[in-house]
């Protein structure tokens, strides 16, 4: 399936399409559009003011596709923290590795295309899903 | 992030928006919203920002939240007229800011009764300062003064004056 989003990525388009592809649709091939006009026919747009999978509700993109998808999984709703405080900065929640996270995107996409920074978030994320897994089986910090 | 053009006046995003009157707690997670951000108020329902790839988007999901609100909302993408203009306008953002550096300054010279104390204002006081240099576009020369003032209080203290380490 064919999905699009804004070109220029950073940490919520980033963040979903990541989502996307590994809770969603493993087959997913993402498109990087400069104008809502030029989405393919049948490609689903998201993080696009006015579509279905966006900010809704002060809601970032990547919340609103777990909403969506009915993605519970505890682990999935610490990144989506993370990810509304990166993009959003309201202190809705307590996310200190938001900061970091956000200079870590901005700097990539300084120097990458948008599917290079494609290809090095998901390392990123695939770890921080393994971190607060890890965090989570625990009940701490892992080491 | 700050422009201060040499030919002309730069780019602004504009907000134009209206809200319904109740429920209030829209309205205010709007306005917080919007001075979390630092805007100019130009007008009732009228706000500008310096452009730049953040500022749209952050005023673009502000927009779409004011809409589901119930609310009636336009980004628009604008120069002021004239220098002096714009000029005006970060003169009153930047004394905004330097309002907020002033107040930061004043409590890190404050002192504190204790280590712990100590610890803890200075935590409270960058978090501080990385909220404010968020929504400095025009910076004051008290953002440096502000900056030191944090970081004195930070500075390895004396023998002297060093509490007893405990294990």
């Amino acid at each position: 399936m064919k999905w699009a989003t804004r070109a220029n990525i950073h940490i919520d388009r980033a963040a979903c399409a990541w989502l996307i592809r590994h809770h969603v649709d493993p087959e997913a091939e993402f498109v990087f559009v400069t104008d809502p006009a030029e989405i393919p026919a049948g490609a689903t747009p998201f993080d696009i003011r006015g579509v279905e999978l966006s900010h809704h509700h002060g809601d970032c993109s990547f919340e609103t596709i777990l909403r969506r998808y009915e993605l519970t999984e505890p682990v999935l709703w610490k990144i989506a923290e993370i990810i509304h405080e990166a993009d959003l900065d309201d202190e809705r929640y307590d996310a200190p590795e938001a900061p970091g996270l956000d200079i870590t995107l901005r700097g990539l996409s300084m120097i990458c295309t948008d599917h290079q920074t494609l290809s090095h978030t998901t390392s990123i994320f695939d770890g921080l899903y393994e971190y607060y897994r890890r965090a989570t089986l625990l009940g701490h910090e892992p080491a | 992030m700050t422009r201060q053009p040499a030919n002309g006046p730069g780019n602004w995003v504009l907000l134009s928006y209206r809200m319904p009157r109740e429920p209030s707690t829209p309205r205010i997670t709007i306005w917080r919203k919007l001075k979390r951000l630092g805007v100019a108020q130009l007008g009732d329902g009228l706000i500008a920002l310096p452009a730049d790839a953040r500022t749209r988007e952050h005023l673009d999901w502000i927009a779409e939240e004011i809409v589901e609100s119930g609310g009636t909302a336009a980004v628009w993408h604008a120069q002021p007229a004239t220098l002096a203009q714009e000029r005006g306008l970060a003169a009153a953002m930047a004394a905004a800011r330097r309002d907020e550096y002033r107040s930061v300054i004043e409590q890190a010279a404050a002192g504190s009764a204790n280590e712990a104390e100590r610890v803890r204002t200075i935590r409270r006081l960058r978090d501080e300062l990385r909220r404010i240099h968020r929504r400095d576009y025009f910076p004051p020369a008290e953002r440096d003064t502000a900056r030191q003032a944090v970081e004195a209080l930070a500075k390895p203290r004396t023998k002297a004056d060093a509490p007893e380490m405990t294990p």
